[in-house]
C-alpha cells in the first residue's frame, strides 16, 4: 500500500470493531456499530449528515461480511442477519472486490472543467473547439455541460489562459484494464469478467467506496468453535509488516488460535526451484521468453486480456499453492487460512476449489491482533528461525533472483522485472508475444514494489521495504538479479 | 544542551492505526531536529484504552508532552517549540 490515509484507517476501525464482536459472541450487536461511530449529534466528517454516515458504514461492513453491496434486496435487512446468514453457509456469490455505491458520489461526472482562470473572452476557442456543443458561456465564463461533454480534452488544449482542467477519476484511472466505469446512475460499477483483482481501484479511491469482500467472521467463527483446526500460511511479506521476527509472529497466531503457523516462503522455494527448471525447458526447446506465475491478478490479465501472452506464463503454480498442498498433507484434518498482503489471492485461491478455505489481509491481521489486545512487539522472539533467502519473492527482482539461484552456476540468465501493472507495463506486455528485444524470464509483478505494497498490507510501501530489509539479513545483491 | 525524546507507542493499536509511519521518522526528520533528537520505542503504556481522555491514536511522547492522532508533522511542530521554549536547555 503507498500510503496510510484516513479511508484505509476508518476501514482498519471497522474491521476491529467486527473482530471485537465476534470474539465476544457479541454479533447481535453489529447494528450499533454505525450509530456508535456516528452519533446523532456527532459531527458527520467528509458526508452531508450523520444518517448518510452511517447508512454508508452499514454497506461498508456488508462488504466486511463478505457480501457484494449491490447484491442488497431488503434495505431494512439487518447486518446481524445478513451475518447470521453469511455464517450458515449461505452463497454470498463471487467476487473480490465490490463498489459501496453509497458511498462513491465524489467524482466528476466530466473529466474537464472550467476553473475561476476563465476570462470569458471574446474568442472563445473552448465553444468553438468542442465537437458536441457542450460549451456555453454563463455570466461572464465558460461552462461545460456535463452531460453533452464527451470528455475529448479539445477544449482545454484551445483556451489560451489554461483556465480548463482535468480532473481525473482515479478509480477509473487506476484500472489497468479499464474494468470499472460509471454507470447509469452515476455510480461507478466493476465488470467482473473484466477484473483481475489487483485492487488498485481500491487504493485510489478518496472515497474508500471500493472494498474487498473480506472472509474474516469465516475464519473467526471457525476460531471460536474449534470445530477443526486452523492453518495459517503467511506471506513473504509478512517481513515488512511488523518490527518483529517471524517467531514472534507465528506466536501471536497461535495467540489468536491457530493451530499451525507455516510460512509459504517455503512453498515460494519450491516455485523457484520448479520454474527454474521449467525454464531450462522451455528455453531448451525454443521458447525465447517465459513469464512468472507467482502473481494472481498478471496471471489473470494475460487470462483474461492478453490471450497471446498466456502461453508464455510458467505452469509452476505460486508459494501459496505449494504451501496449500504441503500443509493438507501435514494437518489432513485441518482448515486453511492464507495470510498475505493480497486480495487477488482470494481469486486464486477459488481457481483451487478447496485446497484453500480462507483468505485474509494483513490488514485484518492487524485488526484481529487489535481486537484480541496482542502487540506482536511483546511477543518472544525465539531467535534462531532465520527468513529463507525466498522470502525476497515479496520484493520485486526477488522472483527473478530467487529462480536463478537454482540455474546450474554461471548459467546465463537475461531477465526483465515488470515492476507493477499500470497501463504503460500493459501495454508493454501485450508486446511480449512479439517482442524480438525481451528475452529471458520477465518477473511480473502487479503492484509497484512487489508484494510488500500490496492493497492488503498493514504498512505503507516506504515502511515495508525498510522493516524487510531489517527483519531479512540478505547481502544487497541478493536482493534482485 | 539536553536532548528531546521521543517516544513512539509500539503497540499494534498505534502500529495498525497509522503509527507505521514513525518507522521511517527518523529519515524524514530535518537534519537540526535530528541532531537534537532521541526516538525511542515504548511499550504501549494504554492510552488506547481510554481515547475519551487521551484522544485518538497513534500517541507519541515528545518529552512529557502526549499527542494524539500523531504524524511526523505534529511530531516535528512539537520539538520545534520545545527547542524554541529552551526548555530542553
Amino acid at each position: 500500500m503507498a500510503q496510510t490515509n484516513n479511508a484505509t484507517l476508518l476501514r482498519r476501525d471497522l474491521l476491529t470493531r467486527l473482530c471485537r464482536l465476534m470474539l465476544e459472541d457479541n454479533l447481535e450487536n453489529i447494528d450499533r456499530i454505525p450509530v456508535e461511530m456516528m452519533p446523532r449529534t456527532g459531527k458527520a466528517a467528509s458526508r452531508c449528515c450523520p444518517y448518510k454516515g452511517r447508512a454508508i458504514l452499514r454497506y461498508r461492513i456488508m462488504a466486511l461480511l463478505g457480501y457484494n453491496v449491490a447484491d442488497e434486496t431488503d434495505e431494512l435487512e439487518s447486518l446481524y442477519n445478513y451475518a447470521l446468514r453469511a455464517l450458515s453457509g449461505f452463497d454470498k456469490g463471487y467476487g473480490v472486490l465490490t463498489v459501496v455505491d453509497e458511498a462513491c458520489d465524489g467524482c466528476v461526472k466530466s473529466n474537464y472543467t472550467v476553473s475561476n482562470l476563465c476570462r470569458g473572452c471574446l474568442a472563445s476557442h473552448c465553444m468553438v473547439s468542442c465537437p458536441k456543443g457542450a460549451i456555453r458561456m454563463v455570466d461572464g465564463k465558460a461552462h461545460i455541460d456535463e452531460y453533452l461533454c464527451i470528455g475529448c480534452g479539445k477544449c482545454q488544449q484551445a483556451c489560451p489562459y489554461h483556465a480548463i482542467i482535468y480532473v481525473p477519476i482515479p478509480c477509473e484511472e487506476s484500472c489497468p484494464v479499464g474494468a470499472i466505469k460509471r454507470g447509469p446512475d452515476g455510480k461507478e460499477h466493476i465488470d467482473p469478467e473484466k477484473c483481475i483483482h489487483c485492487g488498485r481501484c481500491m487504493t485510489a479511491c478518496p472515497f474508500g467506496a471500493i472494498m474487498y469482500r473480506s472472509q474474516i467472521i469465516h475464519v473467526l467463527y471457525e476460531i471460536k468453535n474449534q470445530a477443526r483446526p486452523l492453518v495459517a500460511l503467511v506471506a513473504p511479506a509478512i517481513a515488512g509488516q511488523f518490527r518483529a521476527g517471524f517467531s514472534q509472529v507465528r506466536s501471536a497466531l497461535l495467540k489468536i488460535g491457530f493451530s499451525a503457523v507455516e510460512q509459504v516462503a517455503e512453498g515460494a522455494a519450491q516455485t523457484a526451484r520448479n520454474e527454474a527448471e521449467e525454464w531450462i525447458h522451455k528455453n531448451a526447446d525454443g521458447q525465447p521468453v517465459m513469464t512468472t506465475s507467482c502473481c494472481p491478478a498478471y496471471v489473470s490479465l494475460a487470462e483474461k486480456h492478453l490471450p497471446n501472452l498466456r502461453p508464455l506464463v510458467s505452469d509452476t503454480p505460486s508459494p501459496m499453492v505449494y504451501s496449500a498442498m504441503k500443509a493438507r498433507e501435514k494437518y489432513p484434518e485441518a482448515g486453511i487460512v492464507f495470510v498475505g498482503p493480497c486480495v487477488a489471492k482470494q481469486a486464486e485461491a477459488r481457481k483451487h476449489g478447496g485446497l484453500i478455505d480462507y483468505v485474509m489481509t494483513f490488514e485484518e491481521l492487524g485488526a484481529l491482533l487489535i481486537a484480541r489486545g496482542i502487540d506482536v512487539v511483546n511477543e518472544p522472539d525465539s531467535s534462531g528461525e532465520i527468513p529463507l533467502p525466498e522470502t525476497r519473492f515479496a520484493m520485486s527482482g526477488g522472483v527473478a533472483a530467487s529462480v536463478q539461484t537454482y540455474l546450474p552456476e554461471g548459467a546465463e540468465f537475461p531477465h526483465v522485472v515488470v515492476d507493477g501493472l499500470n497501463r504503460k507495463n500493459v501495454a508493454l506486455l501485450k508486446t511480449l508475444p512479439k517482442n524480438k528485444n525481451i528475452k529471458g524470464l520477465v518477473e511480473v509483478m502487479a503492484c509497484e514494489g512487489g508484494c510488500l505494497a500490496g492493497p492488503g498490507a498493514l504498512t505503507s510501501t516506504e515502511t515495508a521495504q525498510k522493516l524487510f530489509k531489517e527483519n531479512v539479513p540478505l547481502p544487497e545483491k541478493q536482493w534482485a538479479p | 544542551m539536553n536532548k528531546i525524546t521521543v517516544e513512539i507507542c509500539y503497540g499494534t493499536l498505534c502500529f495498525v492505526m497509522g503509527g507505521e509511519v514513525f518507522e521511517t521518522l527518523q529519515e524524514h526528520l530535518p537534519e537540526e531536529i535530528k541532531q537534537v533528537v532521541t526516538l525511542k520505542g515504548m511499550v504501549c503504556p494504554g492510552y488506547c484504552h481510554q481515547q475519551e481522555k487521551y484522544g485518538k491514536p497513534p500517541f507519541v511522547k515528545v518529552q512529557d508532552r502526549l499527542i494524539c492522532e500523531a504524524n511526523p508533522q505534529k511530531i516535528i511542530a512539537c520539538i520545534t517549540n520545545l527547542m524554541k521554549d529552551g526548555s530542553n536547555q
